[in-house]
């Protein structure tokens, strides 16, 4: 008897969250609505479980949305960690701080995600709390919205880090690793880039917090300061390259740049091998490229220097002397 | 130190507490690291201890202790998760807009509203909770949801329902 009607209630209890759900649905239907009406007098059990729902629905409307959010999505802080409290002290439920990740469990709720582009390919991602994420040619990264972070892995080339200020995401750390080591956003605008060896972090708003991954340092890059790092050394932070952000609107600038270092920077967005002889190595280019159509910007290097373009295919470029 | 012995099983109560209840202040009091906080939940122990019907069946348990151990580390996540939800309540309310001032009254009536929420929602999976926090709190669309969370509109639809069922399961099993 009493199996019979907790089968009943598990009925009732799915029905009424199927409503529930429905009902706030953008495309719940007036015929839909009509039949919830009569699935809630169908008996005391159904409009009992409904007034219940009511009651929870108004205690939610009693709540502000900042407050709610802050409150109730606050990340789980005992019952996460039982296993940790079993035999330690509570010092382990003190707020973790940059360094943590590489000893912590893998959480037990994550979603991630694994985003890359092709060279010349340039594409924004928004995640979970609304941050956006621009990858450069040639970059792949992986996001996960954790428990205890967000937590972005970027495997290669370069990206530009708009962190979004986002209630429900806000207490939690907003972190790029690479394999040099872990930058933690302060503020929220910054550039990622990975070279062959070492990462350079340019900050464009806020600060970021760099910290090498085998030292036990670290430091805090400030908004217009840049710092190159490498898994050993943290370097020294100097002022921001005016254009470093340029690429994210499909920009190439280039300030009295010697060719040799141009080619190098433009070969980023194109496949193939593009490269120059030494005798015109050193000669000085400054313009505004449009990085788009790299054949371009290639065919205006032969109309403002004395250079000439030796193209074997389209994927061998060499630059030689006019 | 006040004693237990105002409830039916008193004498076994007393026994029990005589026995069991310095260990256990040590206990909690190493867990939590503030003794006052230890006290508390330890005579909150005993306390749940007069109410249980099992009483007769502890006294003669050959491990009282691993009973009451359960039972205080149960009530000492309790503690804990109100401590951080009041942390987080108090937080919070520095973000409130400047011009909503609330009564000490409000704020009151505020934090048991949120304590009964957290109950209801505290056990589901955290981004069924987001989900259902950004429909019932900000009165985002599930298409709203589902692009800001990376989840199809079907899962948003989906979580609201399990939130739902366990906000209700745990309503009426109360």
């Amino acid at each position: 008897m009493h199996d019979v009607a907790k089968l009943i209630d598990e009925k009732l209890l799915d029905e009424a969250a199927h409503w529930l759900a429905r009902m706030h649905a953008s495309d719940f239907s007036a015929s839909e609505q009509a039949a919830l009406e009569q699935w809630c007098t169908q008996s005391a059990a159904h409009a009992q479980v409904w007034r219940c729902a009511q009651h929870i629905k108004h205690q939610l409307q009693e709540v502000p949305s900042t407050v709610g959010m802050a409150v109730l999505n606050r990340p789980a802080s005992v019952t996460n960690r039982r296993h940790l409290l079993r035999n330690t002290a509570l010092t382990l439920v003190a707020v973790p701080v940059l360094g943590w990740l590489t000893s912590q469990a893998l959480p037990w709720q994550a979603w991630s995600a694994d985003y890359r582009t092709a060279k010349g390919q340039r594409r924004t991602v928004v995640l979970a709390d609304g941050s956006r994420i621009t990858l450069n040619t040639a970059s792949a990264i992986s996001t996960s919205m954790r428990n205890d972070a967000r937590l972005i892995d970027h495997y290669e080339g370069e990206i530009l880090v708009e962190t979004a200020h986002n209630a429900v995401y806000q207490h939690l750390p907003f972190i790029v690793q690479t394999r040099d080591g872990q930058m933690q956003a302060l503020g929220t605008k910054f550039i990622v880039r990975q070279h062959e060896q070492g990462t350079t972090l340019s900050v464009l708003k806020g600060a970021v917090r760099a910290a090498p991954a085998h030292l036990e340092q670290s430091t805090t890059v400030h908004i217009r300061q840049q710092l190159r790092f490498t898994g050993h050394a943290l370097g020294v932070a100097t002022a921001l390259d005016t254009h470093a952000g340029a690429w994210a609107q499909g920009v190439l600038y280039a300030e009295n740049m010697r060719l040799e270092d141009f080619l190098r920077e433009l070969g980023r967005y194109r496949n193939g091998v593009l490269h120059c002889t030494p005798e015109v190595a050193g000669l000085q280019v400054s313009g505004v490229y449009q990085l788009s159509d790299t054949d371009r910007i290639l065919q205006l290097l032969e109309q403002t220097l004395p250079v000439r373009l030796q193209m074997r295919t389209r994927y061998w470029v060499s630059v030689v002397k006019a | 130190m006040p004693s237990p012995h105002n409830c039916d099983a008193g004498q076994s109560v007393g026994h029990i507490y005589t026995l069991h209840h310095g260990w256990l202040v040590a206990w909690l009091q190493r867990k939590l690291g503030n003794r006052d906080d230890a006290a508390d939940i330890a005579q909150d122990t005993f306390t749940r201890l007069c109410a249980s019907t099992r009483i007769q069946s502890i006294e003669q348990a050959k491990e009282p202790r691993a009973y009451l151990t359960i039972v205080a580390k149960r009530l000492m996540f309790n503690h804990l998760e109100r401590r951080s939800l009041e942390q987080a309540y108090i937080a919070s309310l520095q973000h409130l807009p400047e011009e909503t001032t609330l009564s000490t009254e409000q704020r009151a009536i505020l934090l048991e509203t949120l304590v009964e929420l957290d109950a209801l929602l505290n056990a589901l999976p955290a981004p069924v909770r987001t989900a259902f926090l950004m429909s019932q709190l900000d009165g985002m669309s599930y298409e709203a949801i589902a692009a800001q969370m990376q989840l199809s509109v079907r899962t948003v639809g989906r979580y609201m329902a399990q939130g739902f069922r366990q906000c209700l399961r745990v309503m009426m099993d109360a």
